[in-house]
Parts: C-alpha cells; sequence; structure tokens
C-alpha cells in the first residue's frame, strides 16, 4: 500500500464529488476539510463513491450519544432510579466517568409499574443500557435497560462470589446457591466475544 | 518586635534592578537603525525560528510545547469531560475552557502564584481566539480544558499561546475546523517590529523620534479558512498602519503554519507508524 | 453578558432588516440610539456622569487619590479602572456572576488607556517619584440592554471631564523635607484636558453587514464583534475582537474604516454637549436618576 497520506486540522482533502464525507472531517463549500491530525484513509464500498475519513492511532475521542450501547457500573439506587458510571461506549473505553441515571420506568420495557428498582440492580454491578437522551441541565445522561439484551450482566452476589444467571430475572450464587433478583441481560454471543 | 534604633534599616519595599534596565538597553540600541537586537531586520516579515513538540505530557489528552526565541510555553489539553457547571447552552455544544498562567519565574519580576487579572484576561483572548476553530457542537455536555504555563516570557506570549494551544487540542485529537496561529507585532512609526522580544515589546528600545504610531497588535488567523479569530490591539495607530499590521501578522502566521503542520504529522507519525494498512 | 433568547424567525428579520440598512428600531446600521449625559450627578467624587443609551444606563464616578507614581514612570500619575456588574443591571450578575464581565470590561478599558495620548499623565504627577494623583474611575451598571463599551467610554470621558482635582502646593523646608498644602479654594482646582480621551465603537457583525450599538436582540444574532476605541483624531487606541465567531480579514478592514468614521464623528458633538453643560453651571437644570 502506498504511504498514507497524514493530514492536520484545515487540511482540504478533496471535493464531494470525488468522495464522500466520513468521520474526523468536515464539509465546508462542497469541499471535505479535515478536523482531526491523523491519517487520510480511503474507503472503497461498492459502486458508491469512496468515503473518505481521517483516523487516528487511538480511537476518536466517543461521547456517549443517544441510541449508542454504553457499559456501566451502578454506584446507587433508590426507589425511583439507579445512578451509574458510564466506563464504555460500545467496546471504546471512556478516558473520563460519565455519569448517568436509569429510572424505575426504564429498567423493563413490561410491567413498567411494578418495578422495583432494588430487584433489578444492585450497586457494584456491570450494566449493558443504552443511551435515550443526553438529559438536560438538571440530569445526566438517561439510559434504558429495556430490551431482552440489555441489563446486568456482572453482578456479585452478597458473599462475594460472581453470580451465573438462571432467568431473565434472577441470578445465582454459585458458592451459597443463594438466589438474587436482578434485570438480567440476554447477552449476545458478538458481545461475549469481545 | 522592639525596634532597633541603631540600625538604619532598608526601605519597606524594594524593586527588582532589572525593571530599570530598560532605559539602559535603550541608549545601547539607538547605534544602527534598521537591526534589531537579535539580529532580525525591523520592518521585515522575519518571525523568530520556533521549535514545535507535541504529546510531552503523558497524562494529558494532549499537549504541545513551543520555543520562540527566549519565549517558552507549554499547553496541555484535558478532556472532553462531564462539565462542573451546568446551563442550557452547554447542552448543544460543548464548552472550551482556558487557562492562561505565568510560572513566577516567567518574567524579570517574580510574580505570584495567584492568577492576576491580566492573567485572565489573557485567558479570555485565548479562548475567544480558539472558539472559532473548535468543533464544540461535537462535544455536547462535555467540556474541553486548555491549560497554558508561560514557562519564560520573551515577548508575543499571547500569540504563540494561541498557536501553541491548538496545537495541543489537534495532538488530543479534539475535532477542528482549522488550527489556529497567533502572530503580533509591535508598531514603532512607520516600522515594525514582528514577533517583539520583551523588551521590544515594552518599548525599550524606541527609536528616537517615531512617537506616532507606537502599538502592539496580536492576530489570532485560521490559515485555512482565512479568518480572524482574536484581534487586539493597544497603542496608537491610525486606521491604515492597523490594517497594515493585521496584514503583516497574518503573513507572519503562513511563515509559522509549514512549521506547526509538520510537527503535528510527526507527532501522528510517533504515535502510530504508518505501516497498519 | 446579559442576553435575551431570540428564535429563528426573529433573527431571520433582524438579519433581513440589517441586509437592507433597516433595523427594528428604524435606525440605520451607522447610528447610535438616543444617547441621555448627565454630569456631576454624585456629589462625593470629583468627578461622575451618567450615560443613557437607550435602556443602558452607566453611572461613573471619578476619584482622586494621592499615590505613589510607580516605579517606571516616576513623573506620571496613573488611572484605575474598575466595572461594577451589579445585580442591579440583570439577577444574572448576582454573586459573582458579574465578575468575568466586568473584569473583562476594565482590563478592555486599560488597554484604551494604555497610551500617551488619552490623558496627559504627567499632569497628574505632583512631585516625581514620591506623589502623584491617582484616578479611579469606578463604573457601574444600573441597565443592561447592549453596547456597554460604548455607553461606559463616554460615560468615561464625560466624568473625566467634568473631574475637578483640588490643587496642591509643595513647599520645602530648610532641611529638605517637603510639605504638600491643599488649596483652600473649593474652586482653584485643576481640569483635565479630555480632548483626546477616546470612545470605543462596537461593530457588530450581523449577517454580512456591520451595526453600529446593536441591541441586545441585533447581538444575540450576531456572533463576533469588533471594539474599537477611536480618539477625536481618528486615531486608533484599541481593536478587540470579542464573541466566540471569527471574522474574515477583508470584514475586519471594513469594520475598522466605520469604527473610525463613527467615532470620530462621535466626539465633536459629545465636547460640544459636555461644554455647554458646563457653562449653564449652577442654572442647570439636573434631571437625576428619575430622568
Amino acid at each position: 500500500m502506498s504511504p498514507m497520506k497524514l493530514c492536520v486540522p484545515g487540511d482540504r482533502l478533496c471535493s464531494t464529488d470525488d468522495c464522500m464525507p466520513g468521520t474526523g472531517v468536515y464539509l465546508r463549500h462542497g469541499y471535505i476539510y479535515s478536523s482531526l491530525a491523523g491519517y487520510v484513509l480511503r474507503k472503497n464500498e461498492g459502486e458508491e463513491l469512496p468515503v473518505i475519513s481521517v483516523v487516528r492511532e487511538t480511537e476518536a475521542q466517543l461521547l456517549p450519544d443517544v441510541g449508542a450501547i454504553v457499559t456501566c457500573k451502578v454506584t446507587s439506587i433508590n426507589p425511583r432510579f439507579a445512578k451509574v458510571h458510564i466506563l464504555y461506549v460500545g467496546s471504546t473505553p471512556l478516558k473520563d466517568r460519565f455519569r448517568g441515571t436509569i429510572r424505575k420506568e426504564d429498567v423493563r420495557a413490561t410491567e413498567k409499574d411494578r418495578v422495583e428498582t432494588y430487584k433489578s440492580f444492585r450497586p457494584g454491578d456491570i450494566v449493558l443500557a443504552k443511551v435515550i437522551s443526553l438529559g438536560d441541565v438538571q440530569s445526566n445522561y438517561l439510559l434504558t435497560t429495556a430490551e431482552n439484551e440489555l441489563g446486568v450482566v456482572v453482578a456479585h452476589s452478597e458473599a462475594g462470589a460472581q453470580m451465573v444467571p438462571i432467568s431473565w430475572c434472577e441470578m445465582q450464587c454459585p458458592r451459597t446457591h443463594a438466589k438474587e433478583f436482578r434485570k438480567v441481560a440476554r447477552v449476545q454471543p458478538e458481545y461475549l466475544q469481545a | 518586635m522592639p525596634t532597633d534604633t541603631k540600625r538604619v534599616r532598608g526601605p519597606e519595599v524594594s524593586q527588582s534592578p532589572s525593571l530599570f534596565l530598560c532605559k539602559t538597553a535603550a541608549k545601547k540600541s539607538t547605534a544602527s537603525n534598521d537591526a534589531r537586537v537579535d539580529g532580525r531586520q525591523r520592518g521585515q516579515v522575519d518571525v523568530r525560528s520556533v521549535f514545535v513538540r507535541c504529546g510531552l505530557i503523558s497524562q494529558a489528552k494532549g499537549s504541545a510545547y513551543i520555543e520562540a526565541g527566549n519565549t517558552k510555553l507549554i499547553c496541555c489539553v484535558y478532556g472532553p469531560r462531564e462539565t462542573e457547571r451546568k446551563d442550557e447552552t452547554d447542552m448543544k455544544s460543548g464548552r472550551l475552557i482556558t487557562d492562561m498562567r505565568f510560572a513566577p519565574f516567567s518574567c524579570r519580576e517574580r510574580g505570584s502564584w495567584i492568577q492576576g487579572s491580566d492573567e485572565k484576561d489573557l485567558s479570555l483572548m485565548l479562548l475567544e481566539s480558539l472558539r472559532p476553530g473548535v468543533c464544540l457542537q461535537k462535544y455536547p455536555r462535555s467540556q474541553i480544558e486548555v491549560n497554558v504555563m508561560v514557562l519564560e516570557n520573551d515577548g508575543a506570549v499571547l500569540a504563540h499561546a494561541v498557536t501553541c494551544a491548538s496545537m495541543a487540542l489537534a495532538d488530543a485529537g479534539i475535532e477542528m475546523y482549522d488550527l489556529v496561529l497567533g502572530c503580533s507585532i509591535r508598531q514603532e512609526g512607520a516600522t515594525y517590529l514582528i514577533d517583539p522580544t520583551f523588551l521590544e515589546e515594552n518599548g525599550c528600545n524606541l527609536a528616537s523620534g517615531s512617537r506616532e504610531n507606537l502599538g502592539s497588535l496580536t492576530v489570532a488567523f485560521l490559515p485555512s479558512l482565512n479568518q480572524i479569530s482574536g484581534l487586539q490591539s493597544d497603542g496608537e495607530m491610525g486606521e491604515d498602519t492597523l490594517t497594515g499590521g493585521v496584514r503583516t501578522c497574518i503573513e507572519g502566521c503562513f511563515k509559522l503554519y509549514p512549521v506547526i503542520q509538520q510537527a503535528l504529522s510527526k507527532a501522528v507519525r510517533r504515535k502510530a507508524p504508518p505501516s497498519e494498512s | 453578558m446579559a442576553t435575551v433568547q431570540v428564535s429563528e424567525a426573529e433573527k431571520v428579520y433582524i438579519l433581513h432588516g440589517v441586509r437592507d440598512d433597516l433595523r427594528v428600531d428604524g435606525r440605520g446600521c451607522e447610528d447610535y440610539r438616543h444617547m441621555e449625559i448627565e454630569t456631576e450627578m454624585v456629589s462625593n467624587t470629583d468627578g461622575s456622569a451618567k450615560v443613557t443609551l437607550g435602556h443602558t444606563d452607566v453611572l461613573v464616578g471619578v476619584k482622586a487619590e494621592m499615590g505613589k507614581p510607580r516605579p517606571m514612570v516616576p513623573g506620571e500619575g496613573y488611572l484605575e479602572f474598575f466595572v461594577d456588574c451589579s445585580a442591579n443591571a440583570t439577577p444574572e450578575f448576582e454573586g459573582r456572576g458579574g465578575d468575568e464581565l466586568g473584569m473583562e470590561l476594565s482590563n478592555t478599558l486599560y488597554k484604551v488607556f494604555n497610551n500617551r495620548y488619552s490623558v496627559d499623565l504627567k499632569s497628574l504627577c505632583i512631585s516625581p517619584g514620591e506623589h502623584c494623583w491617582v484616578l479611579y474611575v469606578d463604573v457601574l451598571l444600573l441597565q443592561c440592554d447592549g453596547n456597554l463599551f460604548d455607553a461606559i467610554s463616554v460615560a468615561i470621558k464625560a466624568a473625566l471631564f467634568n473631574t475637578k482635582i483640588p490643587k496642591v502646593h509643595i513647599s520645602e523646608d530648610e532641611e529638605g523635607g517637603k510639605e504638600i498644602e491643599l488649596s483652600d479654594d473649593p474652586y482653584d482646582c485643576m481640569r483635565l484636558n479630555v480632548e483626546n480621551v477616546p470612545c470605543i465603537v462596537t461593530l457588530c457583525k450581523v449577517g454580512h453587514r456591520h451595526v453600529v450599538d446593536a441591541t441586545l436582540q441585533e447581538k444575540a444574532c450576531s456572533v463576533a464583534s469588533l471594539i474599537i476605541s477611536v480618539t477625536r483624531k481618528g486615531t486608533v487606541t484599541c481593536v478587540r475582537k470579542v464573541g466566540g465567531g471569527s471574522l474574515d480579514p477583508e470584514s475586519i478592514f471594513e469594520m475598522t474604516e466605520t469604527g473610525k468614521r463613527v467615532g470620530k464623528a462621535l466626539h465633536a458633538p459629545l465636547m460640544q454637549l459636555l461644554q455647554e453643560e458646563e457653562s449653564l453651571g449652577k442654572k442647570r437644570q439636573k434631571v437625576g436618576f428619575l430622568g
């Protein structure tokens, strides 16, 4: 492959007639400009115009966005909501901690009024969730686990052992065989790989 | 404390002798008209050669160091992280926070660690110069922190701070519309000194007779978009002199541009050699 | 700064209006709002003035105090600026809310007056290296309705015009000890020459044009403005870009040109007005704060 071209923010890469804008670029007056310092990457995808992006060695700084699947850790619960720290967006770790909230109504899709937060999460649980809103001035990121694939993936029992899921709403401690309630996620195989 | 009446006590306040150095320097430099103390020529777009480097602080998301003559600055960028102070506008676009400080030993006179009002003013100017260059709407609900520390002040601090900060932002992988470059001049009558040193900036080696059009001008420029993002002048200048000064500064920025581009490319290459696909 | 929320439709209305040189309140692009100036408002100051520009209301008090000259310039007095953004103007300024704006305003004022022409600093010197007059210029914002810089600069010029510094006499005894005597006669005072005190013109870039003396609504439509301080002769003592946007070089040149023209035109009527008011003396009808 030819040596990859380097660019800095503000460099004009090409016209919009030649390429489609990807990530790390912006459009201005019909031209594509770089918005990052990195390597120029042209990707041909079928008969469409090639997609031009600028990539860096590390994944571009991701921020939790609406619709993104995030991995978070529960920090506290109360009857109305659970507070979490967002650790990963997709498979990218975040450098800084962002706080999120899972409200009682957003724990599961059915029987929303019967949800009890302490039967769904416990502090320290690792939870897969989806961002539904960036929140407003008072609130943090609002998250939901109202999908089969979302919910608790890792939890520890009161005895301290890592529990195994036994149903969508229960997990069992391998040491004491005590059952605890959780909103358990049915982890997709592709996530298990990662 | 009992006062010792037999002893002659010194004055309560003291001043550094270097404060008065300025005037003696003025007398010396009247000999030749066009040459400047450091060998550059007046009235020419002759910026000091700069040494720049990215990524020297490992903890920061991005960092840069710039050295122009004896002016030395270091800049760190942190974030984007969750905003501390929340208000309505932050929800749609991110917030840029700048903090510029002089190290106590950076100037001739020792400064204090507490940020003075001139440092706050420089921080504000830095913020206004950088903001048009950063794609802040890509970072909703978060803040990006830019910290500039002046290690040695030998003139044109704000201009170099702007350049250094934009490099650090680029190094941090913050999306930007363009690099922001800074340049300043010192106007002395019909002639100007580009990228002035501390002594030149404070009018110490004033050419005799130039009583009019005396002032300083700093411009922050987005070279690829051809936009001026920061402009500040003081002193007294005619309108045409000012216009000319702005043009000169833009020219100065273009001299700086390839150096900065090269340094950034080098930083990218160092982080990830181009071998991998 | 105190800001207003402007809807998209309002923005378009203002932008199109400015394009056709027609502003919401009927002014042209280079017109100021109605301005009212009154000097000698506060009796405890050495000079004071209140300027009302639209609904922007600024009160400036100048107090002269004796101080020590700066070591670098032993033969000159100096000016100190302080801008107080009180919570009167807008609740946003409550507590420390106005500090940032106050700092920005006062730092700009230092820059505006940082040259040897604006005020004759040598006349403020009493005895070189020992005593000088320090003029404390305190600005109080009473109401904010945009264009603070211009209103403040006009108010400062008026207040400095109004400033009366008592005359002092230095007598030296045989041993070289100096004594400062203050004149007994309250009318025996020194006046400042304010001919060269610059006025600030703020130009707001709205669409492709720029407007003078923008209201808050117009300011909300603009991304960047340029502050230009212009002297009577048309020289520029300070330029500064404020706001989050950027400007292309050509429009900066256009704006400086406009700023110079508008600023120059502002000085003559202002001086005339101040002199007229002065000549009325005690007969002048005082308006005060309720006017």
